[in-house]
């Protein structure tokens, strides 16, 4: 009897030895991505567009070439099942007689995410007009050759309200909003 | 059984010898241990300040981040340590967890070795080894092993909001 008493006691410490052996055991890791929205345009600078008067009598005013040199570029970051964000255009004032043109391309460059898609050709006024659409969780890469390269000319609509000018500065607003 | 009583009473010492024998044979059986200490690791992200670039993508913890106990009954021999996350409750699939040991930790077995798991390790939802200690005449007991924590993948593609999970830490035998 007392023999079976050892070989219990024995089979109670190894049991309970097993069983209060800890095995596993864990660490916390968090991390809190936030919502961004940035944008901007590359390179820095301004641009100059003039009309060149006509050599030949009757003939119409010769446009400037179009504006390729700028790039936008944005980083977006969004909430769990948030609204995809847009990017408007507007200029601070309108010049009688013509329209300021502006189209966004496709995005290229070294970016990733869920990209932008573009309007196309708009024309801009003083409200704001939406030219690129559907931006996710995404961002173009930085610099002049990423993002969205913009092409922006200037064109007489009505001859009528065209007026000899000088040095007349518009500031073409870039938004990036939901 | 009455043989039994009677060897005892003839011999009173050998109820002590018993005893000796019983906690011996106990502690010998005893199962592997795994302690894990340290800090949670709040992965500190760097806010972006310029438009169209994006997060670093890689971060490391400190490399004594996470702190390892870990012992092997002299009968066991050798045991290995695994690893796992687990979403707590939420993780995404594109932020890679990677782990690795830095260091050998102390221990007072001379004969004992721990190897492996210097390299990073991608951790996944079931157990991979990360190292090994085996146990040589001795019981094999390591403190204090350090052990470094990654986390890649950090993307604005990623829907901005927290993320928690757990880093499991398991010893098993071979």
């Amino acid at each position: 009897m007392r023999f079976s008493t050892n070989i219990l006691i024995a089979i109670c410490l190894t049991t309970s030895n097993v069983i209060f052996s800890q095995t596993t055991g864990n660490s916390a890791v968090s991390i809190t991505l936030p919502v961004v929205t940035l944008l901007d345009i590359e390179p820095t600078g301004n641009f100059t567009l003039n009309f060149t008067a006509p050599t030949e009598a009757g003939l119409t005013v010769v446009n400037p070439a179009v504006n390729t040199t700028k790039w936008i570029n944005y980083t977006s970051a969004i909430a769990p099942a948030g609204l995809t964000r847009r990017v408007t255009a507007s200029v601070n004032q309108v010049i009688p007689g013509v329209n300021i043109r502006l189209q966004a391309g496709t995005a290229s460059g070294a970016g990733g995410g869920t990209l932008g898609t573009s309007s196309g050709q708009v024309t801009l006024t003083t409200t704001p007009v939406t030219i690129i659409s559907g931006i996710g969780g995404a961002f173009t890469g930085n610099g002049a050759n990423n993002g969205h390269q913009l092409t922006i000319s200037i064109v007489p609509n009505t001859y009528a309200n065209l007026s000899a000018r000088t040095n007349t500065p518009v500031v073409i607003t870039y938004t990036i909003t939901e | 059984m009455k043989f039994n009583s009677h060897f005892s009473e003839k011999y009173p010492l050998t109820k002590y010898l018993y005893i000796v024998i019983l906690l011996v044979f106990s502690q010998c059986h005893k199962g592997q241990t795994l302690t894990v200490t340290g800090t949670s690791w709040a992965v500190p992200i760097t806010t972006i300040t310029e438009a169209g670039t994006n997060y670093s993508g890689t971060y490391q913890s400190a490399a004594n981040q996470v702190l390892l106990a870990a012992s092997v009954p002299l009968l066991l021999g050798s045991a290995k340590v695994s690893v796992h996350y687990q979403a707590n409750p939420t993780w995404h699939n594109s932020l890679v967890l990677s782990t690795r040991r830095t260091g050998n930790g102390t221990t007072v077995c001379v004969l004992c070795t721990i190897t492996g798991g210097t390299n990073y390790q991608t951790l996944t939802l079931t157990d991979v080894e990360l190292f090994r200690i085996a146990a040589v005449l001795a019981l094999g007991s390591y403190s204090n092993i350090p052990i470094q924590l990654q986390l890649s993948g950090v993307s604005v593609t990623i829907p901005a909001t927290t993320y928690n999970s757990r880093v499991v830490f398991t010893i098993s035998a071979l």
